[in-house]
Parts: structure tokens; C-alpha cells; sequence
């Protein structure tokens, strides 16, 4: 390929770089339009302006390594910035963005596409280049390469205006909601709120730890309800079985009298004394969707149980001695004959979404699952979300109020059900009974008025991780592997 | 800052185009445009740098 081709096609992506979404973005929907870019989006048109200047470099003194190194670092910059200013919008509704949308896609997002296409360009060029193209020194410029220039200039000579009105001389810079560009001063604003004081992080709200309840305090006197009524541990038990890890949460189903209780990964059904193991199974949580760690268990019929992970991920199983152990290789670690694998899938939320689970409990009456919060360090919020047994799809989310004719009352001024940490739920008698590890208190909230109705110390429990019903007795297992019987108030 | 930019890059490139012998001065000056705008995108971005995203 001729020297001279291979400078024009560069040129020509110099133009094109330049007109295209730099110069559309400033003349056209900038002083025709009025649109105004925020602070990341005007980095990410400096961005392109220098790849275009690089482009001009190259031109002008031949392909140096230094320009074609700090083109690459700027194209992977720019996709750097693009994936992060897309990233802030991409998992939100349908449609749902920040600025104007064109073709469908918003303006940050065609920034990540036009700084990968640039870094593509490059790679082509480079591709087509020959030894006898590398020739550095000081060209004359054709008259293709000077209209890439000119162009050049003038399209940065409309930036120098749209960002002296926009965002003004320094120190003044960009800002996250700029108002319509107007070419009247009384409209403009030049702002110092990016100079603000704000603590640096790399994930900012998204870096939030796993739960964790061995750190937790126990006594219940410390919690954040005053004065209340204790009920007794009228038995303490060990469950004797082997376990693959430790018990991470319980359920019971009374019509075959039997308990379901998960581990991390292990889902195990035992009899109603808590002392033998009729069916289990290790999920491999290294398949498909990531489960995380097993934090929530319950029945969904006599057959069928759920485990859910702290994630908010699920696996729900159905028993079957013909399980086909060759078919559920890829579902289990260990036993791949006595269950089959329903479905493997994720609850979405919305009050819940930065928050961890450590519960999931059945309503039968209204065909509904329910899941609680755990707070962490950046969200501290006690929510109820319900989700519909047929499709598992979000039906509702609440937070619990004191029922003002419960006599429960916080024992001081900033105190909150926001602190508790609820690791085991289970639906009695039209209540969710939660039992949080963090205090050792246990919860009646009226899933109707969405309020808390009663609410007890339970004094000696150790790391609780699960609650369920029999008879007329709480069983809360712990994370030892120690069970709690306890009579329902 | 933006503007600062913008006028470095018209300076950079009116050397490339009227005065080429200043390769050197022209390079120095985006390099400092370069380090300007990463600049100003992490002072942007400093509660989060990172996407808010699942990773």
C-alpha cells in the first residue's frame, strides 16, 4: 500500500473524528440545540479532540511510537470513562439515561463505542503500515491533511466558546447537571462544586462486605427496644448429623415431619428430631448463576424446597429417588440422586437491592416468599420484601414500624430496627417471626399493617442463623450447629 | 478547566500546523493535556471511580 493512501485514510479519520461527534456534539446540539455536556462527558470529548490531534501528530512528523503509544492509552482511557459514566445508568428501567438519547443509545455510551472503534482504527493503521511508512521527521502537509487541520481547529475553536460559557475559565470546571447552553452570559453558570471535599473511594456505595454475624452483639439489653420481655430456652440440642459446613438456616414442614436446613452450599432434609439425615445434597455453586452462600432455606411444598443465597440467588430443588445422577452432575457436588434441580435464578429488588439477605421464609395463604435485610456499612435499613411463589417476581417491599399499640419503644432517641440483624424468618399465624442475630431479639411483624407487633430478648442464643415453627415451639439453629427450642409466646 | 483544555489543544494544534519546528514544546503541551483531562475525570468520579456495577 502507497505511503500516500495510507496518510489519507488517517487523515480522513482525523476529519471524521473530528466532525462527526465532536463537531456535531458542539454546533449542532450544542448552540443549536442547547445541549450542555456534564463534567465526564467533556473529558470524554477532550479525550477524542486529543486522539485527533494525535492523528494530526502523526501526519505532520510521521508515526513516532510515543504518539501511537499515547493514542492507545487515550482510546483505553476513553473506554475506561465510557464504561464508568455508562455503568452509573445501565441497570436501570428500560429507557431510563442521563442527557439526550441518540439512536438509542445516550451520549456517554456512544463515547465507549467511539473510543473503541478509535482503538480498532489504530490497529488497522498500524496493520496496513509498512517499514518504509515509519519514516519519522517533518512532513509536508497535502492539502487533505491541512483540511483535516483546519477542521480541527475550528471545531476546537467552537469548544473554546461552548466551554467558556458552559463551564467558564479556570478554576472553574464542568458540572454533573449543567443547564441548556444559551450564548446569553445571564444563563451562565460557572460553578466550584467538582472542588468540593468528598471522600475518594473506588466503588464508592457498591463496596459493601458480605454478612457476617460472628462480630455481632448478642445481649439483647444493648438492642435497640427497651425494656423487653424475655422468653426462655426451654432445651438446647446439637445436631449430630455430619454437615458440609455450618447450618446457615431452617425450616419445617409439618405434613411430613421433617426439617429443611442448608449449610453454604448444602441442602439437607431430616426427620423432626433433628437427628438423622433422610435426603441432602451439595449445590455446586460454581454452575451457572452465582448462588453465593446458602443464607435462607424454606419448604415450598411437601417436595419442594428453596435455598436461598445471600445474594438473593436460589436454587429450588424437588425430591426424586430416580433423580438421574448423570443428568445432575453439573448441578451437584455430592448425592446427585435424590433431588433434581428445578430452576436456578435471582430475586430482583429495589429497597433491597444494595443489601444482603440472611432469610427466606413461606407464606402458603398468599402464595408468597418472603426475604429480610441485613444492614452493612453503607446501607442501614430493615426491609421486608415479598415476592410472588409463581414467578418469583418482587410483589412488594416494606419497611416495619413499631405498631403504636404494641407498648414497644426504642431505647434512645437514635435508636432503630435498622440495627438488627435478621438471620432467620418464618410465617405463623399471619406474622413473619424474625429472629435477628444481632441482639438476640426476636420480631412479630404483621405482614398487613406492615408494623412490628411484638417483639422479645431471647437471652443465650448463640450466633442464631435460622428459625422455624413446629408445633407450638421456635427452633432457632446456630451457626454451631447448636438448636434453640423456645416457646411461642 | 475544560476551557483551559480546549485552548491548550488549539494552541497545540496551531504549532503543528504554522510553527512544526516546535515538535517538542507541542508534545509536552498534550501530554499535559492528557494528564489534565484523566485529571479532571477522577476528580469527577472520586466517590466512585470504579463503574457501580456488579462485578
Amino acid at each position: 500500500m502507497k505511503r500516500d493512501f495510507l496518510f489519507t485514510c488517517l487523515a480522513l479519520a482525523v476529519l471524521v473524528l473530528s466532525v462527526v461527534p465532536i463537531g456535531t456534539a458542539v454546533f449542532l446540539l450544542g448552540f443549536v440545540y442547547g445541549d450542555s455536556p456534564c463534567v465526564m462527558c467533556w473529558e470524554q470529548r477532550i479525550g477524542m479532540a486529543i486522539i485527533a490531534l494525535l492523528g494530526l501528530f502523526i501526519l505532520r512528523y510521521g508515526p513516532k511510537p510515543k504518539y501511537i503509544g499515547l493514542s492507545v492509552f487515550v482510546g483505553c482511557w476513553g473506554v475506561f470513562m465510557g464504561l464508568r459514566h455508562t455503568g452509573m445508568h445501565a441497570a436501570r428501567d428500560v429507557g431510563q439515561g442521563f442527557s439526550i438519547e441518540i439512536m438509542s443509545a445516550h451520549t456517554y455510551t456512544w463515547a465507549l463505542f467511539i473510543y473503541w472503534i478509535c482503538i480498532v482504527t489504530m490497529g488497522v493503521l498500524l496493520m496496513l503500515m509498512r517499514e518504509r511508512d515509519a519514516s519519522a521527521g517533518l512532513q509536508p502537509l497535502r492539502a487533505v491533511e491541512k483540511l483535516a487541520m483546519v477542521v480541527f481547529m475550528v471545531v476546537i475553536a467552537g469548544n473554546i466558546v461552548q466551554a467558556f460559557a458552559s463551564t467558564g475559565p479556570p478554576p472553574y470546571a464542568g458540572q454533573s447537571d449543567p443547564i441548556r447552553f444559551s450564548f446569553d452570559p445571564k444563563h451562565w453558570v460557572w460553578s466550584l462544586d467538582e472542588w468540593s471535599s468528598l471522600p475518594i473511594s473506588l466503588r464508592g456505595r457498591w463496596s459493601i462486605e458480605k454478612p457476617a454475624v460472628a462480630a455481632l452483639p448478642g445481649d439483647p439489653s444493648a438492642g435497640p427496644l427497651a425494656n423487653l420481655p424475655a422468653l426462655a430456652i426451654k432445651e438446647q440440642k446439637r445436631i449430630a448429623v455430619p454437615l458440609r459446613g455450618t447450618p446457615t438456616d431452617l425450616a419445617y414442614d409439618a405434613g411430613t415431619d421433617r426439617f429443611l436446613l442448608t449449610t453454604q452450599s448444602g441442602v439437607y432434609l431430616l426427620d423432626g428430631t433433628l437427628s438423622r439425615v433422610l435426603r441432602y445434597t451439595i449445590v455446586d455453586p460454581g454452575f451457572s448463576i452465582d448462588l453465593g452462600q446458602f443464607a435462607g432455606a424454606a419448604f415450598l411444598d411437601r417436595n419442594t424446597v428453596m435455598a436461598l443465597g445471600e445474594n438473593k440467588g436460589f436454587t429450588i430443588l424437588r425430591e426424586n429417588d430416580g433423580a438421574d445422577a448423570d443428568k445432575n452432575f453439573r448441578y451437584f457436588l455430592e448425592s446427585f440422586d435424590k433431588f433434581d434441580e428445578m430452576s436456578r435464578s435471582r430475586l430482583g429488588t429495589v429497597r433491597s437491592r444494595m443489601m444482603y439477605v440472611m432469610s427466606l421464609a413461606s407464606d402458603p395463604a398468599t402464595n408468597s416468599i418472603y426475604a429480610v435485610t441485613v444492614p452493612n456499612s453503607k446501607v442501614k435499613k430493615l426491609v421486608v420484601s415479598r415476592f410472588d411463589q409463581g414467578d418469583k417476581t418482587l410483589s412488594e417491599e416494606f419497611v416495619p414500624k413499631l405498631a403504636p399499640d404494641s407498648g414497644l419503644k426504642f431505647a434512645g432517641k437514635n435508636r432503630s430496627l435498622d440495627e438488627l440483624y435478621v438471620t432467620g424468618a418464618v410465617i405463623a399465624d399471619g406474622r413473619m417471626y424474625a429472629i435477628s442475630a444481632g441482639y438476640s431479639t426476636l420480631l412479630a411483624i404483621d405482614l398487613v399493617s406492615h408494623s412490628v407487633v411484638a417483639a422479645h430478648a431471647i437471652p443465650g442464643l448463640v450466633h442464631p442463623t435460622g428459625i422455624a415453627v413446629k408445633g407450638g415451639d421456635f427452633y432457632i439453629v446456630g451457626a454451631g450447629g447448636e438448636v434453640f427450642v423456645i416457646s411461642k409466646p | 478547566m475544560e476551557f483551559l483544555n480546549f485552548v491548550l489543544l488549539f494552541i497545540i494544534a496551531y504549532l503543528l500546523l504554522r510553527k512544526p519546528q516546535k515538535e517538542r514544546l507541542a508534545f509536552r503541551l498534550l501530554v499535559v493535556s492528557v494528564l489534565l483531562m484523566v485529571a479532571m475525570f477522577l476528580v469527577a468520579t472520586r466517590t466512585a471511580i470504579l463503574p457501580g456495577v456488579n462485578y
